[in-house]
């Protein structure tokens, strides 16, 4: 009998949501945002992320380890303007899990928190895989996500008032740091080299360093590069001094081939930090982005 | 512009006259100190009315301003308020198409859909089952489907899904339609409607979402073309566990093309009953149809986390169906032996089992190279009926068990950005029997039919896909074996909303 009872507690404490023995469950969408929820959060966030690094945010499948995840989670923060929408809204609809459908509290996305460029273009999949809401790629703008970390505490301290003065101040120490990095890094990019990427992804790096954005090796976006194309970039830039920057799930041959052509190197780089970051750990990850282009100039 | 103009006019008016006066300068001076004053009290009547005409126009403009800005907003004062179109629901429209060829004259598709098994014994069946296997080609050019789709949450409480398949002589069909709470608690899930059942991991894919162009032996077989699709209530429950765990528990109609599927005396059948036998369709003595749901199924689904490249799920299910009846062969009429099958009647009740696993690995190469997939399922099927009716008279009221089982394993590997090669291999009827306990001299034996096929799939983008396929198959049809081979060229293209990437 007394084994019995012990066997019945621990299954009724092995089926408590976790969330009663421990801090805030929250999902994050990629590395970034889960760097964002690390720095805010610290130690009062239990945090799944739901894609590594080195994966095509746009391309990716909602898979059961997700809808998991998802399932008992407090809160999802996610980068957004549909760049998860192939498998995220699924996800989180199999999850079964009213806390975090969009327009709860529990659904937080960072897009929607900070202005977006890119935005009100025609809605013509002739031009590729276009997104009129809004160029979904904020992560590469340290500035806007200070923006967002700042947001993010105001949600968690919405969810978790008890330790709301925690995360604000958290916030309010990274957007110092973003700051102080960020005005060193413009001293640093004083002379830029102008720049051609693979995709439109690293348009707002470029934009909050007003580094001449050269145009994409991708004719239109999603569509994989033509040899017309290139060679009309490569007849328009030559004498120029740039650099080639693409990122970890893209071909290489493309970036090659116009960079030889150039005389340009070629800065191959993750567009997110690596899975365990933090704030700290971003904004290193972002220091490899300054020094691929500082390295250039 | 008016304002000079009009100056200019009156100037010129009260200038006119006063060239003509004579030359008397005191009176002059008068007249001209009298049309200075006319001049300016002009003037400030002139001013005054510009000033009231901008302010009248000024008020106008601002006034049509409001008014455009209202209707933007849908707030036409003389109108009811409305939010215009943007509640409308997400809408797809998904073109199947394709180009065929086989080595049977176009025969190809009519014989995957009548390989020897347990719902194609002795020829004829008077069933519900549909004549056509869907999807069929003719040899040349197919359009398989135009499948519209909309889908939106209804509410903060359900969503629903609506899908219509058009296809190329006009038929309508419903597809799918049907909707799922979005708020319970505990990780429950209810759907209601007319939807593909979440048995197996193939059956609730549409046809766009086949990494084949045509539908596996087994699931042909034994579910059918679309696989198990039928009105009805679906539970599902995903508990807050360490490692995904689905249950799944339906009820559904029974309107069944395969398994409990109800037989139903036609018009032609009729008069031969009457005409050859002397019978009315009672005397077949098959029961009326049973009050639904006639149909239940049960699912579990199992993928433990094995990290960011690997992924596995392997499920389990099984169905069950209250009635199942068919009606075989021709009025013979007269004594045995009869020269073909004599009709018979048949009822009872059918159940299915089957085991389904598909792992994937993502190689977080550039749009799927690197990427693999291999999946199988094993489907098994048993009907216990006895003959309620049988020319033979002696034969009514003996039993007859009938199973079947079939296979397929399918493997896709991404050979380049965007690029996908898969080979397939299905099979139906490694058991495929029909067993008496009454009667052992009806028991009787089928031989399996299977196939191989090889594709090769271009996706240029997320919205379309260009499908090269070649099968070679072995059916067995009447105990004769039929070896063909056919290729498909199919294209698909999506307009619309973005799909959603399913695992």
């Amino acid at each position: 009998m007394e084994k019995f009872r012990l066997l019945l507690t621990l299954l009724f404490v092995g089926f408590l949501p976790s969330s009663a023995l421990a801090a805030l469950d929250i999902v994050a969408s990629s590395s970034s945002t889960g760097a964002l929820v690390r720095a805010v959060a610290g130690e009062q966030a239990n945090l799944t992320i739901l894609a590594p690094p080195d994966r095509n945010l746009h391309h990716l499948q909602a898979r059961p380890s997700m809808i998991r995840a998802l399932r008992g989670a407090e809160l999802v923060v996610a980068l957004g303007a549909e760049l998860e929408i192939g498998w995220l809204p699924l996800a989180i609809n199999q999850a079964a899990n009213p806390k975090v459908q969009p327009g709860k509290p529990g659904y937080f996305e960072a897009a929607a928190q900070v202005s977006l460029l890119d935005t009100g273009g025609p809605a013509d999949r002739a031009l590729g895989d276009v997104h009129p809401t809004g160029n979904p790629h904020i992560n590469m703008d340290p500035v806007r996500m200070a923006e967002v970390a700042t947001a993010l505490a105001e949600r968690l301290a919405m969810l978790d008032e008890e330790h709301a003065s925690d995360y604000r101040a958290r916030a309010r120490a990274f957007s110092k740091q973003v700051e102080k990095q960020v005005s060193t890094w413009r001293q640093q990019l004083a002379n830029p080299p102008g720049v051609v990427s693979f995709h439109k992804d690293v348009v707002y790096l470029l934009d909050r360093f007003s580094i001449p954005n050269w145009g994409t090796l991708e004719p239109v976006p999603g569509v994989p590069p033509t040899a017309s194309h290139l060679r009309a970039m490569i007849d328009e830039l030559r004498g120029k001094n740039g650099v080639v920057l693409f990122t970890t799930y893209q071909p290489e041959q493309a970036p090659a081939s116009v960079g030889e052509a150039l005389g340009w190197r070629q800065v191959r780089l993750p567009l997110e930090p690596p899975i365990d970051a933090d704030g700290d750990g971003y904004l290193e990850h972002m220091q490899r982005w300054i020094d691929a282009l500082t390295a250039a100039g | 512009m008016n304002k000079s103009l009009l100056r200019a006019a009156v100037a010129a008016t009260l200038s006119l006259p006063m060239a003509a006066v004579a030359a008397d300068s005191a009176e002059m001076a008068e007249v001209k100190r009298m049309i200075e004053a006319m001049k300016a009290d002009y003037e400030r009547k002139i001013d005054a009315l510009e000033q009231r005409l901008q302010a009248a126009e000024q008020k106008a403009e601002t006034a049509q301003q409001a008014s455009t800005a209202s209707a933007d907003k849908g707030r036409s004062r003389m109108g009811a308020l409305t939010s215009g179109t943007a509640f409308n629901p997400q809408i797809s429209v998904i073109l199947d198409g394709n180009y065929y060829q086989d080595s049977v004259d176009g025969g190809g598709t009519e014989l995957l859909g009548e390989a020897d098994g347990i719902s194609h014994v002795h020829g004829g069946d008077h069933g519900h089952g549909h004549a056509h296997a869907h999807g069929g080609a003719e040899q040349g050019f197919n359009f398989r489907s135009a499948e519209l789709a909309f889908s939106t949450n209804v509410d903060n409480y359900f969503d629903a899904v609506a899908l219509l398949a058009l296809s190329s002589d006009g038929t309508v069909e419903l597809e799918e339609a049907y909707f799922q709470t979005r708020s319970l608690p505990y990780g429950l899930k209810v759907k209601a409607g007319k939807f593909l059942s979440d048995i197996g991991y193939a059956n609730n894919q549409h046809p766009h979402n086949w990494d084949f162009t045509d539908q596996n032996l087994a699931y042909l077989s034994l579910l059918g073309g679309h696989g198990l699709r039928d009105t009805g209530v679906q539970v599902t429950w995903l508990p807050d566990w360490e490692h995904y765990t689905l249950f799944g528990f339906e009820l559904f109609q029974g309107e069944q093309e395969k398994l409990g599927t109800l037989a139903e005396v036609d018009e032609h059948l009729e008069e031969e009953l009457d005409d050859v036998l002397g019978l009315e369709p009672d005397d077949l003595n098959l029961s009326g149809e049973k009050d639904g749901p006639r149909l239940y199924t049960a699912f579990v689904k199992y993928a433990p986390d094995l990290g960011y490249d690997h992924a596995l799920q392997l499920g389990a299910w099984g169905g069950w169906a209250d009635q199942h009846q068919e009606i075989h062969g021709e009025p013979q009429g007269g004594v045995p032996p009869f020269a073909d099958t004599p009709l018979h009647a048949l009822e009872g009740d059918a159940w299915m089992w089957g085991l389904d696993a598909v792992y994937k690995y993502d190689a977080s190469g550039s749009h799927g190279q690197g990427d693999f997939k291999l999946q199988g399922e094993y489907i098994w099927q048993r009907k216990d009926l006895d003959v309620v009716y049988h020319e033979s008279a002696g034969i009514i009221g003996q039993d007859r068990e009938f199973t079947q089982d079939g296979f397929y394993l399918q493997g896709l590997y991404g050979i380049a950005p965007r690029w996908q090669a898969g080979l397939r291999y299905d099979v139906t009827g490694w058991t495929n029997e029909k067993r008496s306990s009454t009667n052992p001299l009806a028991n009787d034996d089928w031989d399996a039919s299977d196939r191989w096929t090889a594709a090769l799939t271009w996706k240029p983008t997320e919205y379309s896909a260009l499908r090269f396929q070649y099968s070679k198959a072995d059916i067995m049809v009447d105990g004769a074996s039929n070896d063909f081979d056919y290729f498909y060229l199919q294209y698909m293209m999506s307009l619309g909303s973005h799909g959603a990437h399913k695992f």
